[in-house]
């Protein structure tokens, strides 16, 4: 055999598990840095740091199940519209009642899911390239919804309140539901088929549907996970807000951020490689962002730059470390 | 015609990739006004050299020259600059820009700020006069013929007043009155004084147009020769030379089992009436030219693109394969041709690379011991290939192509097929490896697996299969027992009239 048979990976260990840690510590240190530099040190006790971790649920939910397009290969634009249909179907159709809160739930998921498998489908049977299949759900959902609704709809129960506002001691249920989803998508990804055949086919579709993968399936599961999380992210929006409206999922550029996390946590935009705590760990760098400009008493302008700076520098980084010696 | 002054010099040459050593102090040069002509099988490092020359890679050691002045390429740009134009195999042209565009593509003239549409036309329709063309500026590339897009190129080549033509095979997509055309041309653009490459796997070629050869082998300049010393069969020696007996491994002497697979009247699209068998323990060998349906036939079996009509058997089962996935599930398996594109999941790791047609079948959850998806039985397997490694973990794009031809056995050898469908076994991929993948599927058929091995290298086909089929116009032209010699392969594989040589591509 020739020379280099044995060369070494060159920085492979960075992307594997050292990005997402990378980017914990910076989040970790921006955030105490920036209280201590203010001396504001009661961010640093039990309610500031919950403070933190409950800015991570929204964008935390869709990104997990953003993640999983990603890693598939695919991307999913449309999450942002399918929050807010989420939010104001369930608001709508609960109108305050507790009765109707288990069917509200469950309208929501069933919507996202199917939304999930004609997404998965138009690209997997149809081949449409998957930015323009997501736009395009996006663009027909929204302008169902804001034909359908101007403003607020309806509104939750105190009960359904809970969802946002009700804790397990001090810890609020919404960030452990964040933890336990984390847990249980990472679960997937690693030990189950689905996992297994998710990275296939982001590495490689040809790959993995010459290797007898169903590869249309698992493109498709993949876009059912993400829009159930984007369903479930509208729910839990419409349980803070205690209504939902047509343009809460926009406002909040779900689909824009919950890529740039995605990216920022490690996992290549081409499909194959990642993983969610990465991405949590973007979630977490994005909620800390905020929480410095908050205490810094700055606008959320200048914000917005850093914001896309670091998506750039992330991408930039993580690509200069891929290449190594393979021309 | 011909100056003293060599306009292009290359010295010592050596360049290393991760894995290979793709050229061993090489080399080369080439006069005012002669045709050069470069040869080598596969792999031999002809395009590592030309990408080095046109400044896409940089020489690990080594030396260039350009009219005696040495020259050291950062960046294709600055090669151009030099007077160095490489026209790829692959034609590069815009199909939706005019032929007068995509000469000037980067070297626009300009009027006062704006384009110069009249002094592009102009100028394209000088250089495509002096190629003796009768191409319109105004057409689009796309409109037009292979033949004429080549012609396009070369004016393009000429605009930027190139001194030095790197011509990367380029009658291969041509008929054969346009490819006469070409030579003619090249012919007259030497006399002129250019100084041209010629890279061809073409004896006729190359005996009618060059002045001087030069084969590469295994990344060494193993012969340098004028035209007169160099006939066709001393280049075929120098490109093959080997001790063809130790390289290939010995035929089995017991007598092959039942038929594993039988295929009977099967047609699709590019296939008409194949009828075949392929005994337990015989690695059967496909020839053919390019187009002779010898690789529909490994994608047909392996249900990537189905027969339409037809039977298939699988140890007697029969066999309806509609998708790669239910091929598999009736035990029959194909290592594509294409590593990269329909094979190796890059990014990942051997273990990801070998476990994945395992995973392909496996239980809804995967616990981590349970068979599918154990690490421990993927090692095993990449061990008894021999894949060398720093590790398991490490992403499979690091390793050379012999090793990542060895990572995908494993992952078929991960199911126990009946039958596995070799395409282009040991294509990219260094001599000594390609030893070891002969002895790995020898020893499969041996243990009791039928083998169809799809290929286009002649040696590979008459040294390793124990019997061979060729193919000609989507139909089993004949068959010839092992040992057969390449006369008489090629033979059954041409149509009249056409030169033996095409099938030394």
């Amino acid at each position: 055999m020739s020379v280099a048979d044995v060369s070494k990976p060159a920085g492979t260990a960075w992307r594997g598990l050292n990005a997402p840690l990378m980017v914990l510590v910076g989040s970790v240190a921006l955030y105490v840095g920036v209280a201590l530099w203010t001396g504001q040190t009661k961010m640093l006790e039990t309610d500031g740091i919950l403070g933190l971790l409950q800015r991570m649920v929204a964008l935390g939910i869709v990104a997990l199940g953003q993640t999983f397009t990603i890693l598939a290969g695919s991307i999913d634009l449309s999450v942002a519209n399918l929050i807010s249909v989420a939010a104001v179907l369930a608001s709508f159709i609960m109108q305050g009642r507790t009765e109707m809160m288990l069917p509200a739930v469950g309208v929501v998921l069933v919507v996202s899911a199917i939304v999930g498998v004609v997404n998965g489908a138009l690209i997997s049977w149809l081949q449409v390239n998957p930015l323009i299949a997501t736009l395009g759900v996006g663009l027909i959902l929204q302008g169902m919804l804001s034909a359908s609704f101007t403003d607020f709809a309806g509104s939750v129960p105190r009960e359904f309140q809970a969802v946002a506002y009700g804790s397990f001691g001090v810890v609020p249920y919404s960030v452990a539901a964040l933890f336990v989803l984390a847990a249980v998508a990472s679960i997937v990804l690693r030990a189950t088929r689905f996992g297994a055949h998710l990275y296939a086919v982001g590495g490689n579709a040809e790959g993995a549907r010459l290797a007898g993968i169903r590869t249309d399936l698992v493109t498709i599961g993949a876009h059912v996970v993400c829009s159930l999380a984007a369903g479930v992210t509208g729910l839990y929006l419409a349980s803070r807000l205690r209504s939902g409206a047509p343009w809460i999922g926009r406002d909040g550029v779900y689909d824009l951020e919950s890529i740039a996390v995605v990216v920022i946590g490690g996992t290549l935009l081409a499909g194959g490689r990642g993983g969610v705590w990465g991405t949590l760990a973007g979630v977490l760098l994005f909620a800390s962002l905020d929480a410095a400009f908050n205490m810094m008493g700055v606008s959320a302008y200048p914000k917005l730059v850093l914001r896309g700076a670091i998506v750039i520098a992330a991408v930039a980084v993580y690509t200069v470390r891929t290449r190594g010696h393979v021309a | 015609m011909k100056s003293a002054a060599l306009a292009l010099e290359m010295h010592n040459i050596t360049k290393t990739f991760p894995g290979v050593l793709a050229l061993d102090d090489v080399s080369f040069g080439c006069a005012r006004g002669e045709v050069h002509a470069l040869c080598g099988e596969n792999g031999a490092g002809k395009s590592t050299l030309i990408k080095i020359l046109g400044g896409a890679y940089q020489p690990d050691a080594g030396t260039i020259r350009i009219d005696g002045r040495d020259v050291a390429f950062s960046h294709p740009v600055a090669a151009r600059k030099a007077g160095i134009s490489i026209i790829h195999q692959e034609l590069s042209l815009l199909p939706f820009r005019t032929v007068a565009e995509n000469i000037f593509l980067g070297i626009e003239p300009t009027r006062y700020g704006a384009l110069d549409r009249r002094r592009m036309r102009v100028e394209s329709e000088r250089l495509l006069r002096r190629l003796g063309s009768s191409i319109t500026p105004e057409a689009l590339a796309g409109d037009l013929s292979i033949a004429q897009q080549q012609i396009v190129e070369i004016a393009k080549a000429f605009a930027i007043e190139a001194r030095i033509l790197v011509m990367d095979e380029p009658t291969a997509a041509l008929d054969r009155a346009d490819a006469s055309r070409l030579l003619d041309l090249v012919r007259r653009l030497s006399s002129e004084g250019v100084s041209i490459v010629y890279i061809s796997h073409r004896m006729p070629e190359i005996q009618a147009v060059a002045d001087r050869v030069t084969v590469l082998k295994d990344g060494r300049a193993v012969m340098t020769a004028p035209l007169a010393e160099a006939p066709t069969s001393r280049l075929i020696h120098a490109m093959v030379g080997r001790d063809l007996a130790e390289f290939y491994p010995p035929r089995s002497s017991r007598p092959p089992g039942a038929e594993a697979l039988v295929i009977r009247a099967a047609s699709s699209r590019h296939l008409r009436g194949v009828d075949l068998a392929v005994r337990a323990g015989e690695i059967v060998g496909v020839a053919g030219l390019e187009g002779s349906g010898k690789n529909d036939l490994a994608r047909a079996i392996s249900g990537d693109e189905p027969f339409e009509t037809g039977t298939m058997e699988v140890d007697g089962r029969t066999v309806v394969a509609r998708s790669p996935r239910a091929a598999i599930g009736a035990g029959l398996g194909r290592l594509s041709d294409d590593r990269k594109r329909e094979g190796l999941l890059m990014q990942q790791s051997l273990r990801d690379n070998a476990a994945l047609t395992l995973r392909a079948f496996a239980g809804l959850l995967r616990s981590p011991t349970a068979e599918p998806m154990s690490s421990a039985a993927t090692d095993r397997r990449l061990k008894q290939l021999d894949v060398r490694a720093a590790s398991f973990e490490q992403e499979v794009r690091l390793l050379s192509g012999g090793n990542q031809q060895r990572v995908i056995i494993a992952r078929w050898l991960a199911r126990d097929l009946e039958v596995l469908i070799f395409s282009e076994p040991t294509r990219g991929i260094d001599v000594a490896a390609k030893a070891a993948i002969y002895r790995i599927m020898r020893d499969l058929a041996d243990r009791g697996r039928a083998i169809l091995m799809i290929s286009s290298d002649l040696p590979e086909i008459v040294g390793v299969s124990d019997r061979i089929i060729v193919m000609r116009e989507g139909a089993v032209a004949g068959e010839l027992p092992g040992g057969a010699s390449e006369e008489d392969v090629m033979a059954l594989a041409v149509e009249q009239g056409q030169s033996p040589h095409a099938l030394l591509q």
